[in-house]
């Protein structure tokens, strides 16, 4: 016995077992963080959606009314990971959000104390928020500097509304694909000293 | 040199290309576009289709329509605009001339 849980996929209502519907919202998940930067977004998802329910429907019968797991994992495989997705169309979403311009500051509302502030400091430089918090209280304490700092920076900074802000936010974890650019980047520099 | 990538890059203008000469032949929907180009092994996973059609459609080279189905929702009829046509017609010539140029270097 299984539990299942009832989505709303492209219009149609399907149940799914618990276990596939975790698969399925982490594929939907992704597959937003990829196209966070496209400018028809939903546009391109809602049509995603539509064919998904179309396969999905394809492996209904009268005897079988739940979509298992498996069926996610075959939908998917034909639907392509964003890895494939990207590496199909030229291009990598990883590389769009590599250049140094995707790195802006933000409010962070998840994980806020008051405003965010201090949560979006800590996101951009990556490091505890719990740490520029307690150095704004001691700005605080030390004679209201705090409060005239944080008030500017609360009005300054926006809050990270959309995947692709919160995206921006962290900047780009480290993986291979930047080190050997920014390696690449070093070299370029240093060839050019080297001829002036 | 990295032939992944420019692989990559090769497949990319001609995917485009080919799904601009699907459409041209008559209106279809996505799921009638993916079977030619899976058939065609231009496209391998069907997500791709999707950024495309949604680009091509706000660069104004096509436009859809709304067309009823007995087998389901509503399904999005695409169909190539003038604008369009002629830029498939630019593109067919260019890949005639490529074909030409590349045939001419690799037979010598």
């Amino acid at each position: 016995m299984k539990i299942t849980v009832s989505i709303n996929l492209g219009g149609y209502s399907f149940n799914i077992d618990e276990d596939a519907y975790g698969e399925l919202k982490r594929y939907m998940k992704n597959l937003e963080l990829n196209f966070a930067t496209e400018e028809s977004a939903s546009e391109i998802l809602s049509d995603i959606e539509a064919r998904m329910s179309e396969l999905f429907r394809a492996k209904l019968t009268p005897y079988k009314q739940v979509i298992t797991l498996e069926d996610v994992r075959s939908v998917i495989s034909v639907m392509g990971t964003p890895e494939d997705i990207s590496d199909e169309e030229g291009t990598s979403a990883r590389e769009k959000f590599a250049s140094a311009g995707y790195h802006r500051m933000y409010r962070d509302p998840d994980r806020r104390i008051i405003g965010g502030v201090c949560a979006g400091m800590g996101a951009y430089w990556n490091i505890e928020p719990l740490i520029i918090w307690i150095i704004f209280l001691a700005l605080i304490l030390a004679g209201g500097l705090g409060i005239v700092v944080y008030l500017i920076l609360y009005v300054v900074l926006p809050e990270a509304k959309t995947t692709a802000q919160k995206i921006e936010m962290k900047g780009e974890p480290v993986n291979i694909h930047n080190i050997k650019e920014s390696v690449k980047k070093e070299f370029n520099t240093v060839t050019r000293k080297m001829k002036l | 040199m990295d032939l992944e990538n420019t692989k990559a890059q090769m497949r990319k203008g001609i995917l485009e290309y080919c799904i601009l000469s699907v459409i041209s032949r008559n209106s279809c929907y996505a799921s009638d576009i993916i079977k030619e180009l899976k058939e065609a092994k231009v496209i391998v996973v069907e997500g791709t289709l999707y950024p495309l059609l949604t680009r091509q459609k706000n660069a104004g080279l096509l436009s859809y329509r709304w067309e009823e189905s007995q087998q389901g929702p509503p399904r999005k009829y695409y169909e190539l605009t003038p604008e369009g046509k002629e830029y498939l017609a630019d593109l067919d010539n260019s890949w005639d001339e490529l074909v030409e140029s590349v045939d001419l270097i690799r037979k010598r």
